[in-house]
């Protein structure tokens, strides 16, 4: 299952769209972290202004569980992030939500699906 | 002229979600079906026309100095009525609800309907962006001593202190970005502020454990109760 925390219903939506496979959509970070408490996904798209918690907030809790911090995550956001800023969160890519394609989603979801 | 840029530089931020969306769905056009291509197809207008608004809104704060707009007595549930007909469709696409509730007995205030349309309209947006999914947004309409209160409330993250004091004195003077309210609120209350102090009317904010009540205060228009 890929998770999908994204304020933006439509773009959430778009993303959701381009994995073609089991999604789940989170409009928030608190949501998304009860969810994964239940089920590990095997990917996360996040985006990091969120209503509440950002996304900061929430790769420094998945980062505090030795089963979480495995998780691989992708962060699609439209803020000009450089990514040494998010290397030790184990991040794998920043995508830029004004430059990005679905082949680009695609690529990140087929990466982990190897 | 720092000020200047900044203010810029938000509302700059702000208007590219919608050009990123559009840009999205444009390309995701590629691989739907006939179902989802309808669905998309909405979507872009709907991201269009709220798109379009915003900057309409801002082309006419550069008028309103030229005193473009003029005031006359309105009538509030019917500009009310006219908001809510129109953001029905998308409240309930992003699985929205927006309740009206008008105790008000004076019927006229003295605004300019254009610009009246526009605070609640804005005010609205704000309200569906903030609140959680299946949750309620109000649009209560009140007298309140002798004025009329149209308030919005959401359910939705708390605003920050200084947002909220800088909206106590009166009107947002610049465009502010707010980091626990990603979006376009930032923007939409600077443009219900300028649009508010253009009317003679005061722009505020109430905030609550669960949420946001942004609302305006109109003068009634004494002259047109006599009819």
């Amino acid at each position: 299952m890929i998770f999908i925390i994204d304020d933006d219903r439509i773009m959430a939506e778009c993303i959701a769209r381009s994995c073609k496979g089991g999604t789940r959509i989170f409009s928030n970070a608190i949501d998304a972290m009860n969810a994964i408490d239940d089920e590990l996904p095997e990917l996360i798209f996040l985006d990091i202004l969120l209503d509440g918690p950002d996304g900061f907030t929430f790769l420094e809790e998945l980062n505090s569980y030795s089963d979480t911090v495995k998780i691989p995550i992708v962060v699609v956001t439209s803020l000009n992030i450089k990514p040494q800023t998010l290397i030790n969160y184990g991040v794998r890519r920043i995508l830029d939500k004004t430059t990005m394609t679905p082949d680009d989603i695609r690529k990140e979801v087929l990466n982990v699906q190897k | 002229m720092e000020s200047e840029v900044n203010s810029i530089l938000v509302a700059a931020h702000e208007l590219k979600a919608p050009l990123a969306l559009l840009r999205q769905l444009t390309l995701s056009l590629e691989d739907a079906d006939e179902e989802n291509c309808l669905k998309i197809r909405s979507q872009m207008v709907d991201i269009s026309d709220r798109a379009i608004r915003q900057v309409n809104d801002l082309t006419k704060i550069a008028h309103l100095e030229d005193g473009l707009f003029a005031m006359e007595p309105v009538a509030i549930r019917s500009v009310c009525d006219d908001v809510v007909r129109e953001l029905e469709h998308l409240f309930r696409f992003n699985h929205r609800n927006l309740q009206t509730t008008y105790t008000n007995r004076s019927r006229l205030v003295f605004a300019n309907r254009e610009l009246l349309y526009s605070i609640i309209y804005n005010f609205c947006i704000n309200a569906m962006h903030y609140s959680d999914t299946e949750t309620l947004s109000e649009l209560r309409v009140k007298d309140y001593y002798d004025k009329v209160r149209i308030t919005v409330r959401d359910f939705g993250p708390a605003l920050p202190v200084d947002v909220w004091r800088s909206i106590k004195k009166g009107w947002v003077s610049k465009p502010v970005s707010i980091t626990m309210r990603p979006g376009s609120s930032g923007l939409g209350l600077y443009i219900a502020s300028k649009f508010s102090q253009y009317m003679d009317a005061n722009v505020g904010a109430i905030r609550h454990r669960d949420g946001t009540s942004f609302f305006v205060d109109f003068k009634i228009s004494k002259q047109a109760s006599l009819f």
